[in-house]
């Protein structure tokens, strides 16, 4: 059976929600980040602010450059996550087969459930009329009988808009895009393959498989048949955190080694807070640093046995810290943590060290404390240098 | 320095102190083996300052020297030519050494043998010797169960508790637990406990393969370095210092359930499931179901992998006490099984998360624990 995928995307979302708070800023250049004085990165543009350069991701001090009119606003995420989950309820209402990427895009499996309504088109432009009645935000929808040609369609009809690419019709759409414009294909890969002589998606679906294997692996041979429209995955709704994340941008570049090892205390407190309420337990550990001159590194750690406790997370990545600062070390912009290869309930018990069980309940206390009196009311000592 | 040697002996001489070398080091010349002529024989050194070994070599020495060369690059090169005649010559005021045999000669460059380290002298202290069979068993049997994580340097090491005409194994890297007995040839005057790093034991036990003679141990009056004696070589340790935990309370007493299984049995449906373990945080689940009049006991092995699937094994069981079940990683089972020698094995538990035991049937001193893992059932 042929397959009827949507992947809708609201549209400059944190800016549209913005505006449904406040009016006045509708037609306005606006930004959505942090504090321009400061260093946070642009979280939404308006398509107003867009013309004059300006793209997510990018540090607000050099949208301010760039834009100087532009309002700038202080992200909200509480307003964004409510608005995010009416949308997804939204969707939830045409099929049941939903996967949400973000906070604002979504695939949606509409095979079979589109007959009622005439025509896939038909049941999007449903889609687009109850998101804009009830949350007064605009979405673009991307139909095709896969994940990545409903993703490439939506982006290419931004805003507010609707694009369909037929069955039979996925090369005929494919074969003339720049290659940037493939999900998975970032700078760097695109740059190899233009070096190859490749810039099109369908110059890249004509390279044999094997030359694509030998130059990027594994990765190679995924984008070499999403180049051909080939993407079997399915919709499907995310079966349990894969990880947990957290990392923050500081408000100056910082290679104060308490500082940072104060904010790496912060960030592991925060994650392994939720990696419990989460009931479950993380087996890797991953530090994230970015350098001033935005270069970015990872490193990680696999631990022997899965562990959920705050303190032994936080020493790896500590540890992990440690190793990776050498003597002459460049001012930090940005430093996260992740933790992966979770697993559920199940814990290996230990024999010696009682040390973590007295970890475990000092986790536990904490957590009530917090519970009653608020997330603030206690805090470790290291964060006292942040 | 002037000699000559069979290549066959010098070959076996390298592999005796080979791997005692350092791989990298802040220290160069540790990853050089020291080559001495004395006496009639050839010394050959190698330390990578933690163990040290020494092992000599029958050769007609012509002139007595000594140099140190990379220990990889003349391991591979003497290797490399046929058993013949070698001859090594060292040019005086010169570190580079000839190497000769029949139409094949090379030259390596070395580093004066005074720069290098110097083999600690163990004497004094406590002195016993051992079967070279006994001693290889208790290390195969425990060595396996030593942290590999430095965080806790002690479980790196193995533990040696010599009293009276017994001598002790214990190791254990915080999951589980291994501990082996065994008789002493002679008896030690004082009791003594030592940490042993699992790395030199490990090593010995690859040396004491070729021995049928007793191994002579003496442990420094410090109880900081260790000498095993073999019969043409020595290794010497450096001992970890700190106190091992008390190990004692971690073994229980009694058990509730005991099933007795065939080793081959067990280990086979272990690894079965653990296939399926690895996709599930290596869990595999035991349950332990009594007979009754008509039917023998049995005991199940399964493993679920939420995404993957699951399986399910079981074998008979000789149960003594009520149905039991349990859960361990899958390799902590697996590493025990494989090292046992008997035909059988008991299985000890109480609840779900106190430890098992591991017993093997017949023998009173070998005993391994595996601290379970906590699940859902």
């Amino acid at each position: 059976m042929t397959r009827c995928i949507f992947h809708i995307d609201l549209d400059a979302f944190f800016v549209s929600v913005e505006r449904t708070l406040n009016p006045n800023l509708m037609k306005k250049p606006v930004i959505v980040g942090g504090d321009p004085s400061r260093h946070g990165v642009v979280a939404s543009a308006s398509y107003e602010a867009r013309p004059f350069g300006i793209h997510a991701g990018m540090p607000l001090s050099k949208a301010h450059h760039l834009c100087p009119q532009a309002i700038f606003i202080q992200a909200d995420f509480s307003h964004y996550r409510e608005s995010s989950q009416r949308f997804m309820e939204i969707l939830a209402d045409f099929s049941p087969h939903i996967e949400p990427l973000s906070i604002d895009e979504a695939y949606l499996d509409v095979s079979g459930y589109e007959e009622p309504f005439g025509s896939s088109q038909k049941l999007a432009l449903v889609v687009k009329k109850r998101i804009y009645e009830e949350l007064k935000l605009t979405a673009s929808i991307g139909i095709a009988t896969c994940k990545v040609i409903a993703k490439i369609a939506s982006d290419l009809c931004k805003p507010n808009g609707l694009l369909e690419v037929a069955p039979g019709e996925e090369h005929l759409f494919l074969n003339p895009l720049p290659l940037a414009k493939l999900p998975g294909v970032g700078k760097k890969t695109e740059q190899v393959l233009q070096e190859m002589g490749i810039a099109t998606i369908g110059q890249l679906a004509t390279l044999p498989l094997d030359t694509m294997k030998k130059r990027f692996g594994k990765f190679g041979t995924v984008i070499h048949s999403y180049a051909n429209g080939i993407d079997d995955r399915e919709v499907e709704a995310p079966g349990g955190t894969k990880s947990i994340s957290k990392q923050t941008t500081f408000a100056k570049d910082n290679s104060d080694r308490h500082y940072l090892e104060a904010s790496l205390h912060y960030l592991c407190d925060h994650v392994s807070t939720e990696l419990r309420y989460l009931d479950q337990h993380a087996k890797c550990v991953v530090l994230k640093l970015r350098y001033t001159d935005f270069k970015t590194i990872t490193r990680q750690v696999t631990l022997k046995e899965a562990t959920d406790v705050s303190h032994v997370i936080f020493d790896t990545a500590l540890q992990l810290l440690r190793k990776t600062l050498t003597q002459k070390e460049k001012a930090i912009r940005l430093i996260g943590i992740k933790l992966s290869s979770l697993s559920g309930k199940e814990k290996q018990l230990y024999m010696f060290d009682t040390r973590i069980e007295k970890w475990r309940h000092l986790d536990k206390a904490i957590a009530q404390i917090r519970r009653k009196y608020g997330a603030s009311s206690l805090r470790k000592g290291k964060d006292i240098f942040i | 320095m002037k000699l000559s040697c069979l290549q066959e002996n010098l070959s076996r001489g390298l592999g005796i102190v080979g791997r005692a070398a350092a791989i990298r080091s802040t220290l160069p010349i540790t990853q050089n083996i020291l080559l001495a002529a004395e006496e009639s024989r050839l010394k050959l050194v190698a330390t990578n300052l933690e163990m040290a070994a020494t092992c000599w070599v029958g050769a007609k020495i012509e002139e007595d020297g000594a140099v140190t060369i990379p220990a990889r690059l003349l391991i591979d090169f003497v290797n490399s030519l046929p058993n013949e005649l070698i001859d090594i010559t060292l040019p005086s005021n010169s570190h580079a050494v000839e190497i000769k045999s029949g139409r094949f000669q090379a030259h390596i460059n070395g580093i004066d043998a005074q720069d290098f380290p110097p083999v600690p002298s163990v004497s004094d202290g406590v002195i016993t010797n051992v079967t070279s069979k006994a001693l290889s068993d208790g290390i195969t049997q425990v060595a396996f169960a030593t942290a590999t994580e430095e965080s806790r340097p002690v479980l790196t090491g193995i533990n040696a508790e010599f009293e009276g005409e017994r001598l002790k194994l214990v190791a254990a890297d915080g999951f589980r637990l291994a501990v082996h007995e065994m008789a002493l040839n002679s008896a030690v005057g004082e009791k003594a406990m030592v940490i042993i790093p699992a790395r030199t034991l490990s090593e010995l036990n690859r040396l004491l393969g070729d021995q049928e003679e007793p191994v002579e141990i003496t442990i420094n009056q410090q109880k900081s370095q260790a000498l095993f004696r073999l019969k043409n070589a020595e290794l010497v340790s450096q001992l970890i210092q700190g106190s091992f935990p008390d190990y004692s309370q971690v073994i229980p007493q009694s058990y509730t359930t005991r099933a007795v299984v065939d080793v081959n049995e067990f280990l086979r449906i272990t690894k079965m499931s653990s296939i399926f373990a690895r996709d599930a945080s290596g869990i595999v689940r035991l349950l332990i179901t009594p007979g009754s009049e008509l039917t023998p006991g049995k005991v199940t092995v399964s493993a679920q992998a939420e995404e993957i699937g699951g399986n399910v094994s079981e074998m008979d069981a000789l149960v003594d006490g009520e149905e039991a079940k349990i859960a361990f990683n899958a390799r902590y089972l697996s590493d025990v099984l494989s090292i046992l020698h008997q035909p059988q094995v008991a299985i000890e538990v109480t609840t779900p998360s106190s430890p098992g035991v591991i017993h093997p049937v017949g023998v009173d001193n070998y005993i391994h624990v595996i601290m379970p893992m906590f699940v859902q059932w």
